[in-house]
């Protein structure tokens, strides 16, 4: 079917969301929760559209927006702007020294709000991403704890998990940096949990826990001979690929 | 003379949570223990029976006695072996414990006779203490689960639904949706399982009509949900309570147990081929639980967090599936409306807003309780002449509807009609049926506030114009409650306001900017005294008040002076009296024990 964002006819899939459509037609719509990996958060709103359906608007979030009808979509309209000032203004009072938080202001040229007392140390924004990556890979080591101002991302009891496996995914997602992953002399620590690095077979470098070695096992469901890193194991894969070439090109006698 | 031909008499006993909580229980063993030695002796057969909330809490315990038709108001322990010994034995009514007009010094032998229960109209509230809720036969004699029986054996799910869509009914929970449509449409998907759910998840602050439904009387419930689940093809049911509401759990635990004796649940319900079952999920107790979607992620054992609703749950509810989802009231309204009809239903209260709605009268308001008025009724009639107006002889200012999804309604709009439509116009809502009466003595600012507190505590946390948006209003109230509110603090509330209102994820973060947004639209001038003027009018922001007396009205009778717990009043028997403001710990004490209003706010 076909839809109007801004103006511009897009062809959309029924059922698909708004945002992806948006994004495949270069129409730009600021996320922060937003991930292709892990989507459906909708929990930062700052990707709100207002859409225009038998003469009637309304606000939603395009991240999960599923299409169903031949509507009309505004990105940018000067109602969704303000909103999305105050959204910012708001998120700037949450994490007011942030880096990434105050990029995002500046971008959309916000001034924090001087009326409210910001943390300085808080740069967690609760997008909800991490605890979203921690239950894909079937940790679920972290969650949201407690509710409405109180929310908070932390393990059972703020205590190191059982089931955490050092991975850091969570801080890989994070878009403020707000995990910290400590590492130094062959040791991770995450979530208050200290786990040991296993090294590279081939550079040397600590870059693994054993935990995601049995995690790794398990899923995959076979034994794992040599532990590379990411970089050794790209150059490995090169390495083995160029080799698969040279074999099959000397076996067929096509070396000119 | 024989048992069977001895003149039979029942007491019932108001078990309701606020009787119960005057003793109400004791009353009951002490009479069943006179009846049991008394045994034969007495010339009437006498029963004696524990029921579910009777509505007037305000004047509880109370004891009613049928045939006789005999109320007793605020009953104590004490009074027990008199109303045993006048009443039971001699069929004396005792005079004092009637329930008493203290307009008019009338007292009334029947309740049904005084203003409270006069104008009222009980269709959800029908059995509620009239029957013992753990017996299941005192349901049937009242023409319990003859409605389900019509619907299996007489009815198709069609034609139940058109019942339904028929009658007008709006979900009693909060949101107001036509009860009718949300089945048809779930009725319109093919695809199974289907759930029934029963949302008991009722969290407003001063609402207490489903725990009452719940605890006295479980089985119209359970009847409303089995009829919804043979209209739908649905086999499985569960009713939501929060835990907290530990009555409620028993009591609807103890009915479902006794309905599947009965075969009214189950396998094969009353040979009709139907399976229906209902299994009780005890909630944790966030308010935002009740909010559906986040409702049936709790049922699933998820954090009770909603989810966007663009699909809506009659499409994919819980577990995915086509799910309905309705409030405790709105069951127990459907037995009656199989029974009688959508067009009786459709007859009684407002064109767009039918039936009756139970609502619960709390805060500065004589008669505190439950009623059941037909829909449409004028906030006056509840308020003054049902709820018997204002304590202490003060002044109305605003009554609270709709919880803290709602908002505040000034004196001015004192006859508007309640029902959905216009109270949403006035810019709050009907929600549960909650109304919060305050008077003059209540600071609309800290009214605003203390919402916003309950919000900030209870909202899930996940979407960020909710949470930080409460968070930010309330550190703004609180300041400007503290005395440090800046000028265009109002206009940075309006903003938030604004975008909280339509940018939040779920239902209970839009609506959560309402108590500020009406409390500025009606009462800007209160908010405008603490931010500019440095004053709290109505006496309650300790920081902005300061207490005073005027030796014009001071009669010098030494009130203020015996209650203050600071030793701030000094002055001589019938001479004036003063406050010393160094010592003053602005409690309010004086101000509500002045008998001459002789102590003021300045």
């Amino acid at each position: 079917m076909i839809i109007t964002i801004n103006g511009r006819q897009c062809e959309a899939e029924h059922g698909e969301f708004i945002l992806d459509v948006a994004l495949r037609n270069g129409i730009q719509i600021p996320t922060l929760c937003h991930s292709e990996a892990l989507p459906g958060l909708a929990s930062c709103r700052l990707c709100i559209v207002e859409v225009i359906e038998n003469n009637w608007s309304k606000v939603v979030a395009s991240c999960v927006y599923p299409i169903t009808s031949e509507i009309e979509v505004v990105t940018h309209s000067e109602k969704i702007k303000r909103m999305r000032k105050t959204l910012l203004k708001l998120l700037g009072a949450r994490a007011p020294q942030n880096a990434y938080v105050r990029k995002l202001l500046a971008e959309h040229e916000v001034t924090p709000a001087a009326r409210f007392q910001g943390d300085p140390d808080e740069n967690c924004i609760m997008c909800g991403l991490c605890v979203s990556a921690c239950d894909k890979i079937g940790a679920g080591a972290i969650s949201t704890v407690y509710r409405g101002i109180a929310k908070k991302v932390s393990t059972p009891y703020d205590e190191p998990s059982k089931t955490c496996i050092g991975c850091s995914a969570c801080a890989g997602v994070c878009p403020t940096g707000a995990i910290k992953v400590q590492e130094s002399h062959g040791k991770r620590i995450i979530w208050k949990k200290e786990f040991e690095l296993l090294s590279c077979a081939v550079c040397g470098k600590p870059f693994i826990t054993p935990e995601q070695i049995a995690y790794l096992k398990a899923k995959l469901n076979q034994e794992i001979d040599e532990i590379l890193c990411e970089t050794c194991k790209r150059k490995a894969a090169g390495e083995r690929f160029a080799q698969t070439c040279a074999d099959l090109t000397a076996s067929k006698g096509l070396l000119r | 003379m024989s048992e069977s031909n001895r003149p039979k008499r029942t007491i019932l006993v108001c078990c309701g949570t606020g009787c119960l909580a005057n003793h109400s229980l004791k009353i009951y063993h002490k009479l069943k223990e006179l009846i049991t030695k008394a045994g034969v002796d007495v010339a009437v057969e006498t029963y004696i029976k524990t029921t579910g909330c009777n509505g007037l809490c305000e004047k509880g315990p109370i004891v009613k006695i049928t045939p006789d038709d005999i109320a007793y108001f605020k009953v104590k322990e004490s009074d027990v072996e008199e109303i045993f010994e006048k009443t039971i034995l001699q069929g004396e009514v005792i005079n004092r414990l009637l329930y008493l007009d203290s307009v008019t010094g009338k007292r009334f032998k029947s309740h049904k006779e005084n203003d409270f229960y006069k104008r009222q109209m009980k269709i959800a509230l029908r059995n509620i203490g009239e029957i013992d809720p753990a017996d299941i036969f005192d349901y049937i004699e009242r023409g319990g689960y003859e409605s389900l029986k019509k619907a299996l054996f007489t009815m198709t799910p069609e034609s139940i639904i058109e019942e339904v869509v028929k009658s007008g009914l709006r979900g009693r929970g909060g949101a107001g949706f036509p009860t009718g449509r949300k089945w048809k449409q779930c009725a319109g998907y093919n695809n199974y399982p289907k759930y029934v759910l029963c949302n008991g998840d009722e969290g407003d602050p001063g609402a207490f009509m489903d725990r009452s439904i719940m605890e006295g009387d479980p089985h119209s419930i359970i009847e409303g949900m089995a009829i919804c689940a043979y209209a739908l093809g649905s086999n499985t049911g569960f009713a939501y309570i929060r835990d907290e509401y530990a009555l409620a759990v028993k009591n609807m635990s103890n009915a479902i147990n006794k309905a599947k004796e009965a075969k009214f649940l189950g396998e094969n319900i009353l040979g009709s081929g139907f399976n229906f079952d209902i299994q009780i999920v005890r909630g944790g107790g966030a308010f935002v639980c009740g909010e559906s979607t986040a409702l049936m992620s709790s049922i699933e054992g998820k954090v009770g967090e909603p989810r966007a609703k663009y699909i809506r749950s009659v499409e994919k509810g819980l577990w995915g599936q086509p799910t309905v989802l309705n409030n405790v009231e709105t069951w127990a309204n459907i037995p009656v409306i199989i029974e009688k009809g959508g067009e009786w239903y459709s007859g009684i209260g407002a064109p767009k807003s039918t039936g009756t709605k139970v609502f619960s009268l709390v805060g500065k308001i004589r008669n505190t309780g439950l009623v059941e008025v037909p829909m449409g009724i004028a906030l006056r009639e509840l308020i003054f002449d049902i709820g018997g107006g204002i304590t202490a002889g003060r002044k109305f200012k605003a009554v609270q509807t709709g919880g803290p999804s709602g908002g505040c309604i000034p004196e001015s709009l004192l006859d508007l009609n309640v029902d959905f439509d216009s109270l949403t116009k006035a810019g709050s809502m009907m929600g549960s049926g909650g109304m919060i009466v305050m008077d003059e003595r209540t600071c609309m600012v800290d009214v605003a506030r203390y919402y916003l507190n309950f919000l900030a505590e209870e909202s899930c946390g996940k979407c960020l114009p909710c949470r930080e948006g409460i968070k930010r209003m309330l550190e703004i109230l609180n300041s400007i409650c503290a005395g440090k509110g800046l000028a265009g603090d109002i206009e940075l509330l309006q903003e938030i306001c604004a975008t909280v209102s339509e940018a939040s994820l779920c239902a209970l973060g839009k609506s959560a900017p309402n108590p500020v947004v009406t409390t500025i639209h009606y009462f800007e001038d209160e908010y405008l005294a603490h931010i500019r003027d440095k004053r709290c009018p109505a006496g309650v922001c300790k920081e902005l008040t300061t207490y005073y007396i005027d030796p014009e009205n001071c009669k010098g009778c030494g009130l203020c002076l015996k209650n203050c717990p600071a030793g701030a009043v000094s002055g001589q028997p019938k001479s004036w009296h003063s406050i010393d403001q160094k010592l003053c710990i602005k409690c309010g004490n004086c101000i509500d024990n002045c008998k001459f209003h002789a102590v003021k706010i300045r």
